[in-house]
């Protein structure tokens, strides 16, 4: 008889037990509630079907949806309901077709005697572990009230539980037939809910235990459910670490100091087709020279085709990178994802994978590709995580200018980073030229003047520091010309 | 008779009638099911005793109120079940000799009650 909270059961959903802190507490009730088909009954196939294979008796009782139909959509999305025991108190096809149905009494006075004592029979020849009762709502209609049902509930419950099971209910909630009190009653209160096409999941009470608050993404498949956990900064703790990562760029290295520390966030920044993507794939490159594996998540381009080729000619050999497994390059399309579920690609790239360095290319697309709402704090928890995880990070973002007024970044997380690179054009004589600058490292200082920067087939050519020229970071930088220009 | 109060229940609803069956017989009672006027009519005209009488008024007429005069005449107790409340049906009943109205759906521990207390248990 496990009553150490720290003794938990699986509910069959991995992405739910990383919620509920390991899983349900034995001996419990739980329930779960939302409208209609939204996943409760796959909810309750999960939590029954994760243990029958380890010999432990599970009961799934019915009132509304009968046996075979369960058992055969159970069986399209993949689980084995061998082993599950049923109890069917679904109405049968009878009850219509005979002519007279009875009106005299209630059908808390009539049917309520009867169900009981299939339940309780049912229960002690079955004795199980894990009993799914769907749904208990329906019991609303065998009481006489209020006070009745949550009586007849609470006494059904303790029932179910000194017989040793964990329990599962659903409820169909809505405006028009709350289940507030069923709420009270249960130890646990999964939450699914259907909001702007997007499904989610949330925990409003689990007694006993801690858990995460939600709105978590939850999606209800051909293959049952998947719960992606909403990724929670505070739940990882920072490891900083002086260790330096190079950029393979001697010229780079110096205006950084070394390099970027490995562990902390970069924005690369600068207006379109200057080299964003190039400067990070160096890092890249550079890592997987080192033998450590990168991961480039890229939200606007056709990426395969145009980036493996363009990064062929100029030296960064992509291809042979993705080959020997240290680079990985993910196209991602737009609107497919929720920022939980992308979250969790990269957790599992991180933690299964031990990539060490992630890029994202670029932030605007990674806003315009993820639906759902305040994306920058999906952002800043996903850069936490990853901080914590001694994973480096590098964020493209993309300015509009060209040329002209400065600016770091569109989309106001300058903040959150601990290095900002940026790439500039500049007008000079008519001519247009490429400047790589730092202009924030949070970890050490930095060389503070802008550099010359080509790309070029024999990859990145960064030259000496800029000197002889005022207002460069107008564009339009006045006096004297470039007094050292290198690497043609 | 066997000791066992004999009830006399009218009902044009199988299912109930079986159901009325079921719970008053599990009370001790014997309950002689009707679903037909004509069959109340038979038992009233030939005599036989009973001791009190369950009239549904679902599915049947207004000659329904003559067959409660005549059980008030031969003063046996009946009680007048309605589909829904009703001033108009509590009036009828009431001036007919009804003991009480109950109004479906019924609460099978407040119909025995009312039985026992009627046949002075």
């Amino acid at each position: 008889m496990e009553t150490d909270a720290s003794f938990r059961l699986s509910t069959g959903i991995s992405g739910l037990d990383e919620i509920l802190d390991g899983g349900f507490i034995p001996r419990r009730a739980y329930l779960v509630r939302g409208g209609p088909g939204i996943g409760k009954t796959t909810m309750g196939l999960h939590f029954l079907t994760s243990s029958a294979s380890q010999g432990e008796q599970v009961l799934l009782i019915t009132l509304g949806e009968p046996e075979a139909q369960i058992r055969q959509d159970a069986q399209s999305m993949g689980f084995d309901l061998k082993d599950v025991n049923f109890l069917d108190l679904s109405p049968s096809s009878e009850f219509f077709t005979a002519v007279e149905t009875y009106d005299i009494f209630s059908p808390a006075e009539v049917e309520r005697e009867p169900i009981t004592k299939m339940i309780v029979d049912q229960v002690e020849i079955v004795k199980p572990q894990r009993v799914f009762f769907d749904a208990v709502t329906q019991f609303r209609y065998l009481t006489a009230d209020v006070f009745q049902f949550r009586k007849q509930v609470l006494s059904f419950l303790r029932f179910l539980i000194e017989q040793g099971a964990t329990v599962l209910l659903s409820s169909e909630s809505s405006t028009f037939l709350p289940d507030d009190d069923l709420q009270f009653i249960c130890d646990g209160v999964i939450n699914l809910v259907l909001e702007a096409g997007r499904q989610t999941i949330s925990i409003t009470k689990f007694r006993g235990s801690g858990f995460r608050r939600g709105p978590h993404t939850m999606k209800l498949g051909s293959r049952g459910i998947d719960v992606y956990p909403k990724l929670i900064p505070e739940k990882y703790v920072s490891a900083f670490t002086s260790e330096i990562v190079s950029s393979g760029v001697p010229e780079i290295d110096e205006m950084l100091h070394g390099g970027l520390e490995r562990g902390t966030s970069t924005l690369i920044s600068g207006p379109s087709g200057v080299g964003k993507t190039t400067l990070g794939l160096q890092f890249m490159k550079e890592a997987a020279s080192r033998g450590e594996r990168s991961v480039v998540y890229s939200f606007e381009e056709e990426m395969l085709a145009t980036m493996v080729y363009r990064c062929e000619s100029i030296n960064i050999p992509v291809r042979s990178m993705i080959e020997h497994g240290s680079l990985s390059l993910v196209s991602i399309e737009p609107l497919r994802f929720s920022p939980d579920e992308f979250s969790s690609m990269v957790r599992r790239e991180v933690e299964d994978r031990k990539a060490s360095m992630i890029m994202i290319d670029s932030i605007s697309g990674y806003t315009m590709s993820m639906s759902g709402e305040d994306l920058t704090s999906h952002l800043h928890a996903l850069e936490k995580y990853l901080v914590s995880r001694k994973v480096t990070l590098l964020l493209v973002d993309e300015v509009k200018n060209i040329t002209g007024e400065f600016r770091i970044s569109e989309s106001g997380i300058s903040f959150l980073v601990d290095n900002i690179i940026f790439l500039r054009y500049l007008e000079i004589n008519g001519e247009l030229h490429k400047a790589i600058g730092v202009l924030k490292k949070r970890v050490s200082d930095f060389g503070k003047r802008l550099r010359e920067f080509e790309i070029t087939g024999d990859g990145l050519k960064v030259g000496n520091p800029m000197t002889g020229l005022r207002s460069l970071l107008s564009g339009r930088p006045e006096l004297g010309d470039l007094t050292k220009k290198e690497g043609g | 008779m066997d000791g066992k109060p004999l009830i006399v229940a009218l009902e044009s609803n199988h299912s109930n009638l079986e159901l009325i069956r079921q719970f008053l017989e599990k009370e001790g009672f014997q309950v002689l099911g009707l679903t037909s006027m004509d069959e109340l009519d038979t038992i009233l005209e030939e005599g036989e005793a009973f001791d009190l009488a369950l009239l549904d008024l679902t599915g049947y007429n207004r000659s329904i109120w003559d067959r409660c005069e005549r059980l008030r005449k031969g003063g046996t107790p009946f009680l007048i079940i309605s589909p829904r409340q009703s001033a108009d049906i509590q009036k009828e009943s009431l001036t007919h000799g009804a003991k009480a109205i109950l109004v479906k759906p019924l609460a099978v521990s407040e119909l025995v009650g009312l039985i026992r207390s009627l046949l002075g248990e």
